[in-house]
């Protein structure tokens, strides 16, 4: 079981997120996509293993080199990706993995829109919602949160991703080649907590075009 | 008019090429034909002006020069756009080279520290 967590400049929160993570977790790897900053070592420290790309590719470049290292490890049988920025819960990352081995269901995404812990805001909530939409019409499965960083994924799942969008469009690439995979999936609510710093981190609706065309153009 | 079906479905095939997933040998075979084309045709021109203003009246456009304007303007646009594809290819073979370099280096880290974390 790994905890993959993709980096970018994220020296300022990296470290307490996964020390948290590695109390909780025997195994975190960051991939860290060519930051500027000491994020690496301060994850290292943090108790983490750390990849590094020589050069900025993009969150879905880093988390594919998560998902080809985790595969490597003959012992993993999931992988939990997690955000650097501290907007997730870790309890909310142990159930969903418990839920994943006792019900034995290959991937289960985080979802903020199935209880009303989280409350992004209007603007926010109408962008999640359009992409909630357009995912939907886009691949098929019929999930609340599109863009949702917390996802537990089983080796068999791993097995079905290849990411080919370096950029942002990684998520709705995911969610389409589960969807292709037919393998079981299941929602589970997750908390998302808005900080000043995830906030000025998040997707903007320019993204969001940005996101549409990727996928369109392939 | 003909001239306008034939730059609307040029325009359109941009676009559709835009649209292409893959490169293949075919493709890569009818740009090289229509570099072909377009040089023997600039060579014609060059040699007979007066057959661009007599294709350009046969097809609706009234000068010559308008018509080599057209083109043009198709062709720009097809330039571009594979100039487009070309780039995100290359990004997507940067991005494969940078993700193996990142997980050979972990190999070799473990290789020095077997029982490292």
């Amino acid at each position: 079981m790994w905890v993959i967590v993709p980096i970018f400049n994220e020296g300022e929160v990296v470290g307490p997120v996964v020390q948290n993570l590695a109390h909780h977790f025997a195994n975190v790897v960051c991939i860290d996509d060519g930051s500027s900053d000491k994020g690496a070592e301060l994850a290292r420290q943090a108790g983490a293993r750390v990849l590094q790309h020589p050069i900025n590719l993009g969150q879905g470049a880093a988390l594919q080199t998560g998902f080809d290292y985790v595969m490597q490890q003959p012992d993993a049988t999931h992988a939990i990706t997690f955000d650097a920025d501290g907007q997730h819960l870790v309890r909310d990352a142990l159930e969903m993995l418990e839920l994943a081995k006792s019900e034995r269901i290959p991937v289960i995404f985080g979802s903020r829109f199935l209880d009303k812990r989280t409350n992004p805001g209007l603007w926010k909530r109408v962008v999640l919602k359009l992409a909630v939409l357009f995912t939907r019409a886009f691949t098929g499965l019929r999930l609340t949160d599109a863009h949702n960083g917390l996802r537990v994924l089983s080796r068999d799942a791993l097995g079905f991703i290849r990411l080919e969008q370096s950029g942002m469009s990684h998520a709705t690439e995911i969610v389409n080649q589960i969807a292709k995979s037919k393998l079981a999936w299941r929602e589970y609510p997750v908390e998302i907590l808005y900080t000043d710093y995830s906030r000025s981190k998040g997707q903007s609706l320019w993204n969001s075009v940005n996101i549409v065309i990727d996928l369109l153009l392939k | 008019m003909i001239s306008q079906w034939i730059l609307a479905i040029a325009l359109v095939l941009v676009g559709l090429y835009l649209l292409r997933a893959q490169r293949s040998a075919s493709q890569q075979a009818i740009v090289r034909l229509f570099i072909i084309i377009a040089i023997a045709t600039g060579f014609v021109a060059v040699v007979f002006p007066n057959l661009t203003t007599l294709l350009a009246s046969f097809l609706g456009i009234g000068r010559g020069t308008d018509l080599l304007l057209y083109a043009l303007v198709v062709f720009v646009l097809f330039h571009i756009v594979h100039q487009y594809r070309r780039q995100r290819w290359q990004q997507k073979v940067t991005a494969e080279l940078a993700r193996a370099l990142a997980i050979v280096r972990a190999e070799i880290e473990d290789v020095k520290k077997p029982s490292g974390n």
